[in-house]
């Protein structure tokens, strides 16, 4: 018995002293194996380097989808509120004290009361030249432009750049805009183009997400201090006014008889709205609010545009400024509010509608909104979820299929090499030698294909990227997850392979032919 | 001093419950250090499991065995492992040298296991005296398939010298060599015999070539049938 115990310390000790020699041995060992079967090596590696680099593209594009799907959901305006000066209710619809009250005119309508209102409502459309249906025009109508609903507004002069100062503050607001619109005749030489001139803000260039300036850059925060006299072109009016994608950049149109520079052109880049002529945002031309208000000798503001910092918040951000703006107006709590808060679920409800309806559904909006918004927003973010579950599950397979593929060789490699296992063992390599050095081998195939996947899948995700159009987002992360799972897989492909060879009988393993 | 000691030696093969092989029945055999032993009996006599258990590839089912003095018999895996590593030099009939690999690194094997763990610089040193004491520095970067078979089995006895170890175990060394280069593998063991006081045990079934070695054991049925010193062993070098 006390001879036990000085055998067993100097063992341990022993045992300490070798470990780093050992582990040396089995890297040193591992690398000469794969060295000697240098097909078999690139074979394995090149399998396993496919399905990482498929993981690797995988997560480049989806993340680059996710991208693009939120930049589109951005692009579309859910974000945005709209507050227009005026308010062509008679009574203001928004629920007092909030969610739970229910919206007045949200009952079902009693049966004949929609043709009552229509009829009631009819002397409101008021004698305006654009409105004499005898009329020609060489353009689209207001009414043709923004719908019956949006035409009147904005006419009350109950807006301020102040009041859009204060909107700024609001929490949960992102951007703020301030709009001043009106119609005007383009002049550019001998040609002209009736279209719609907005007085705006640099922000608005963040708030359109759709907006790409195809040539020149919007007008600048000096030009909007110093009232500067420049203009952005919409697509469609550039091309009234200049021709098919000319680039009028420093050249000069007149409105109002002055003479204003152009600037830049804005295009869209949201495929379901590409621009046409009457629409709201590329035929049209955009100045600094202040040249307007100078040139125009005004201070109000017709609409001002906000984006929330996120579409979930819409709700809250667009009942916010409502509080805000009613208590900057005086607005007392049995008065209707001086001006509207649209947001794009109210605006695509009410459009095409007669304003009397509209307004019987916007007072349902706040409700439908809340439930709409909330559904999208969840929507959304399951999407992205599912987007994440799909790729986790090929990062699984791949995973699994580059698992079997090194298992297969390791295991085909074992059993080929079950002569050289046995002389191995006879001169005096114990069970852990043996079987760290199968594993070594397959870590390193794994750690070999991790790094080898990364490449080719980042010059895939680039290929397709370019060849394809598809949005393409490679992150340093993406790379690290792939290298990960192809250590791992070298990791578990590696066991049971060097188990087997570990537990191989020399007698056996010698004598085996 | 003996390098061997083997007492009551049994190993029996259980295949099923009513069919057993007594490969080994109680042999005794006592080898001296520095002693050329061949061990001769045909196939079926026990020589092939005297040579594994000796080898310390596998345990006796009963019996005693001492190995420079050390009792073998019971020792798990990783230290027979250690033992063959460290004490034990194995030829074989059909060399075993890995095809991928030089002559000089067939040679470096042992030495990447057990306790020793030389640098890569000493291991290169060691793998090239063992070649020189075949006669093979010149092949030392040679493939084996670029070596004759005679040079292989020199390669395979350099590799069992590589560790110094005091017992060389040769299992039909010349099985698959003809006359001539048999005899040369032959003389190669008797010269490390005489030079270095080697302990040599050679397995054959072929009488001619047992009597290379300075005494001769004949195996028949498990057991030790003659064991005699043989005379004219001093000849064989030059023969």
């Amino acid at each position: 018995m006390p001879k036990r115990i000085p055998v067993n310390r100097d063992t341990i000790q022993r045992l300490v002293r070798e470990m780093p020699a050992e582990r040396r041995t089995a890297v040193e060992t591992a690398f000469q194996s794969l060295r000697r079967y240098p097909l078999r090596t690139a074979l394995t590696l090149l399998g396993l380097a496919f399905g990482v680099a498929a993981l690797m593209a995988t997560i480049a594009l989806g993340r680059g989808a996710q991208e693009a799907i939120r930049d589109q959901v951005r692009a579309a305006g859910l974000n945005v509120i709209e507050i227009t000066a005026g308010n062509y209710r008679t009574r203001g619809e928004r629920p007092i004290g909030g969610v739970e009250a229910p919206a007045r005119h949200g009952a079902a309508l009693p049966p004949g009361a929609l043709e009552r209102l229509l009829r009631k409502i009819e002397p409101v459309a008021l004698a305006h030249p654009e409105n004499d249906p005898m009329e020609k025009h060489d353009h689209p109508t207001a009414a043709e432009r923004l719908g019956d609903s949006a035409a009147g507004l904005g006419a009350a002069a109950t807006l301020t750049s102040d009041d859009a100062e204060a909107i700024s503050s609001v929490p949960g607001v992102a951007h703020v805009a301030s709009g001043i619109h009106e119609s005007v005749r383009v002049f550019a030489g001998d040609r002209r183009w009736f279209t719609r001139l907005h007085g705006t803000d640099v922000d608005l260039v963040e708030i359109r997400r759709s907006f790409a300036m195809q040539h020149g850059r919007f007008f600048s925060s000096g030009e909007l201090r110093r009232s500067s006299q420049v203009v952005v072109l919409g697509s469609v009016a550039r091309d009234q006014l200049f021709g098919q994608d000319e680039d009028p950049v420093g050249r000069e149109v007149t409105i109002w008889n002055q003479t204003f520079e152009v600037v830049g052109v804005v295009v869209s880049t949201n495929w379901m709205n590409p621009g046409a002529p009457g629409d709201d945002e590329f035929d049209a031309v955009y100045t600094p609010f202040t040249t307007v208000h100078q040139l125009l000798n005004v201070t109000n503001l017709n609409s001002i545009t906000v984006t929330a910092a996120s579409s979930g918040r819409v709700t809250e951000v667009s009942r916010a400024i409502t509080d805000l703006l009613r208590e900057r107006h005086g607005i007392g709590e049995t008065q209707a509010d001086d001006f509207t808060v649209t947001t794009q679920a109210s605006e695509v409800l009410g459009k095409g509608l007669h304003p009397k309806v509209a307004e019987t559904l916007a007072g349902n909006i706040p409700n439908l909104e809340r439930t709409t918004l909330a559904q999208l927003a969840s929507t959304l973010e399951r999407s992205s979820r599912t987007m994440s579950v799909l790729l986790l599950a090929i990062a699984l397979v791949s995973l699994v299929v580059g698992a079997i593929g090194i298992s297969n060789v390791m295991l085909l490699s074992v059993r080929e090499r079950i002569r050289e296992i046995g002389l191995r063992m006879a001169v005096g390599a114990q069970t852990g030698d043996v079987g760290s050095q199968f594993l070594t081998e397959s870590v390193l195939l794994g750690a070999a294909g991790g790094v080898l996947g990364v490449v080719i899948g980042a010059v895939a995700a680039v290929v397709v990227e370019s060849s394809f159009g598809l949005a393409v987002e490679i992150s340093v992360v993406a790379g690290l997850i792939s290298f990960l799972v192809a250590l791992l897989t070298g990791v578990i492909a590696g066991v049971s392979p060097a188990r087997r060879a570990a537990r191989l009988d020399p007698i056996v393993a010698l004598g085996s032919e | 001093m003996a390098a061997i000691e083997v007492r009551d030696l049994v190993k029996t093969y259980v295949l099923s419950e009513t069919h057993r092989v007594e490969a080994l029945r109680g042999l005794t055999l006592s080898v001296d250090k520095g002693e050329f032993l061949s061990v001769l009996g045909p196939s079926g006599s026990g020589k092939s499991t005297l040579m594994h258990i000796l080898g310390c590839l596998d345990q006796p089912t009963s019996g005693e065995y001492r190995l420079m003095g050390r009792d073998v018999a019971r020792l798990g895996n990783d230290e027979r492992a250690r033992i063959r590593n460290e004490e034990i030099g194995f030829v074989f009939q059909s060399f075993h040298l890995l095809a991928r690999a030089s002559a000089l690194e067939n040679v470096e094997l042992p030495m990447l296991y057990g306790a020793k763990r030389p640098s890569r610089d000493e291991r290169r040193q060691q793998a090239a005296e063992a070649l020189e004491a075949v006669r093979l520095s010149d092949r030392a970067t040679h493939a084996p398939s670029q070596l004759s078979g005679g040079q292989q089995q020199r390669v395979a006895i350099a590799r069992a010298l590589a560790n110094r170890p005091g017992l060389l175990l040769a299992d039909e060394p010349t099985g698959n060599l003809d006359t001539r280069t048999g005899r040369e593998i032959l003389d190669t063991f008797a010269r490390l015999n005489s030079e270095r006081g080697l302990t040599v045990i050679m397995i054959t079934h072929d009488r001619q070539v047992a009597r290379y070695a300075s005494r001769s054991v004949e195996l028949r049925d498990g057991r030790i049938l003659t064991d005699e010193e043989i005379a004219s062993n001093g000849a064989s070098p030059g023969a």
